[in-house]
């Protein structure tokens, strides 16, 4: 199964690079968490309610919203944090991406494996760092940045609402396999954030479908 | 197309899609209006203890708005041709100025559907990611950001719903349409879109149209929207500005009487009953002299209410610059065809209403004089009126003088 892969490409200045990506990841992420679920027995649950919260942007102008989950927030912002450090310090190129990806897990074949990780949906923010001169310039990259997010986030909705492929609802037994339950307050699909700095990297994702690709090939 | 619809959908599951429709439209009214309330939104996630939400978001109700909803939607929307679903939200101005900003939809695309898709749990599932991206779109169209700066000194957000095709055209040129998304349905592709204004020029052409549906107006801020603050305003009594009114340092404190101008002592009194005479003398001397008749008889009762004869009063003195005792202004012509023109005093209220500036007016002629003044002699009246009366008998004379002028230069007609 090949997953889908979203790349967008944005000119930001340095400190716009954190609020750049998350307004990307938790709009996605928004769309992508439900509430925690509840098995009344293997087959049949209720599902709680997803809050979500008005963020707006200091350095462009944009607000976007998240769910309303601290332990949530907390760990996305310290991963997107590692990566807008790294971007920022004085080894980078200024360049770098960061990618959101979903995935399942199927149970190992064999009990020394570790269970698979398959991507179905992949989000990729590539940042270029610009430096400005002044605040009139600083001002038009709030607004332009702002502008080009707002393209993003229209187009993440359009991607939301088509019939794609979404892992089935699990039983009971399988609930780790699709969804991360270690949240108190809301249970995203799997998923787990990467980074790389210097130019694009050939990806978790892409590694991992090729084990996926050679293990299956394999045991075939 | 009801023929179609019933091949394809069971009962029970029309009766689902149309109770899940009709919560949607619900909830995205609710997360459409309270986008626009110019506060930033925040719902905390529930536990299962505090009961299911539709499409497990917390979505908050305004109650109001559910009412205005609900009176807008109803039942069987699917069937009914009563989609597609409109939430309008515009500006208004301080002054009244209404533009609107953009055009909410939702509707059922009749051409599109998906005859397997009759599982009404995937259909709620992708009605609660519809939401989301609901939720998401609201917080970056351009009317956002307005909202987030509206207040009562430059605007307000309104909203209202209707059940008719969208009005695009009263979003200006070059509006733009998003689409948030849609869910494919055994009877039809369910979407929803904006549409939004590009251009935010407010022309005066553009005040409120069709307002015979809903309007739904001052809804966000109540206490503090302009109009209120005009009304607290004007509910100011009327006897506030005697008793803000301020007396000069050394000014007799004792209010001084008002007196109605009194012609008979006044210096000029002889000036004044000339002019008086020759109105009466000749009344049709000039094409739009008043008609004494009616002004000065019966009728006087017809033109101003008696209990505001005073206000009327002090409004002429104010516009015509002298005294006057005539209630009103008022232009007839003397022919049988004539016309009658009431004149009104530019932004002056009509006759009955108490006028704050009469009021002030009052005030400003019961003034009390500076105390330094209360020695200086007064004017000497005699002295004038004997003048005045030095010039009368000499009339003859002056006559003459103006006779000679005009037989010495021919020219002058």
């Amino acid at each position: 199964m090949n997953a889908r892969s979203q790349l967008f490409e944005l000119t930001v200045e340095g400190r716009q690079a954190d609020e750049a990506v998350a307004s990307i990841f938790h709009t996605v992420l928004f769309h992508r968490s439900l509430g925690k679920f509840l098995y009344s027995n293997e087959s049949s649950y209720s599902v709680s309610s997803v809050g979500f919260t008005d963020v707006d942007c200091d350095f462009i102008d944009l607000t976007y919203v998240c769910c309303s989950s601290n332990t949530l927030n907390r760990q996305v912002k310290q991963e997107i944090s590692n990566f807008s450090e790294q971007l920022r310090s004085n080894e980078s190129s200024g360049v770098g991406q960061i990618t959101l990806e979903f995935f399942q897990r199927k149970p190992g074949r064999y009990l020394f494996l570790q269970p698979d990780c398959i991507p179905w949906e992949v989000w990729t923010v590539r940042l270029q760092l610009i430096s400005l001169e002044n605040e009139g310039e600083r001002q038009l990259c709030r607004e332009r940045v702002g502008d080009h997010l707002t393209e993003k986030i229209l187009y993440i909705t359009e991607v939301m609402n088509r019939q794609d492929y979404i892992p089935k609802m699990p039983s009971r037994s399988e609930v780790d396999l699709v969804f991360d339950t270690s949240f108190p307050d809301v249970q995203p699909y799997l998923f787990k954030l990467n980074s790389s700095i210097s130019g694009p990297s050939s990806g978790t994702s892409v590694g991992s479908t090729m084990r996926k690709f050679i293990k299956e090939s394999l045991n075939l | 197309m009801k023929r179609d619809l019933k091949m394809r959908l069971s009962k029970t599951d029309k009766k689902e899609l149309d109770k899940f429709t009709k919560f949607l439209a619900l909830k995205a009214t609710e997360v459409i209006v309270q986008s626009r309330i110019g506060e930033k939104v925040t719902t905390p996630c529930k536990s299962h203890s505090s009961g299911p939400d539709w499409f497990n978001l917390n979505i908050s109700d305004l109650p109001e708005v559910v009412i205005e909803a609900k009176k807008v939607l109803n039942s069987d929307l699917l069937l009914s041709k009563k989609f597609p679903f409109c939430i309008e939200i515009s500006l208004r101005t301080a002054e009244g100025d209404n533009m609107v900003l953009e055009t909410w939809c939702a509707q059922l695309l009749n051409e599109q559907c998906d005859p397997n898709n009759a599982n009404g749990q995937t259909i709620y599932n992708r009605m609660g990611i519809l939401l989301k991206s609901l939720v998401s779109v609201t917080r970056v169209t351009p009317a956002y950001k307005l909202s987030r700066r509206q207040g009562p000194d430059s605007y307000v957000i309104c909203y209202r719903m209707y059940m008719d095709e969208p009005l695009h055209h009263c979003l200006g040129e070059g509006f733009k349409q998003i689409r948030v998304g849609q869910i494919c349905t055994a009877i039809g592709t369910l979407q929803l879109s904006c549409a939004y204004r590009t251009k935010m020029t407010i022309s005066p052409t553009q005040t409120s149209r069709d307002n015979s549906i809903l309007l739904k107006s001052d809804h966000f801020n109540t206490n503090l929207s302009p109009k209120i603050r005009r009304y607290s305003q004007s509910d100011d009594r009327p006897s506030s500005l005697s008793e803000t009114m301020k007396i000069g340092a050394f000014a007799d404190r004792k209010m001084k009487h008002f007196e109605e101008p009194q012609l008979v002592d006044m210096p000029f009194c002889t000036f004044f009953a000339d002019k008086l005479s020759l109105h009466e003398s000749e009344p049709q001397s000039l094409a739009t002299s008043p008609d004494n008749d009616r002004l000065n008889g019966d009728n006087m009762e017809q033109l101003t209410n008696d209990d505001v004869n005073e206000d009327d009063d002090t409004q002429n003195v104010e516009k015509n610059g002298n005294v006057s005792t005539q209630p009103d202004v008022s232009m007839v012509s003397t022919g049988d065809d004539f016309i009658m023109v009431d004149l009104k005093t530019p932004f002056a209220k009509p006759p009955g209403e108490k006028f704050e500036l009469t009021k002030f007016f009052r005030e400003w002629q019961q003034a009390p004089s500076l105390e330094t003044f209360k020695d200086v002699p007064p004017v000497d009246a005699t002295d004038l009126q004997k003048q005045l009366e030095t010039f009368e008998s000499d009339l003859n004379e002056f006559d003459s003088i103006v006779q000679t002028l005009c037989q010495n230069s021919p020219n002058n007609n």
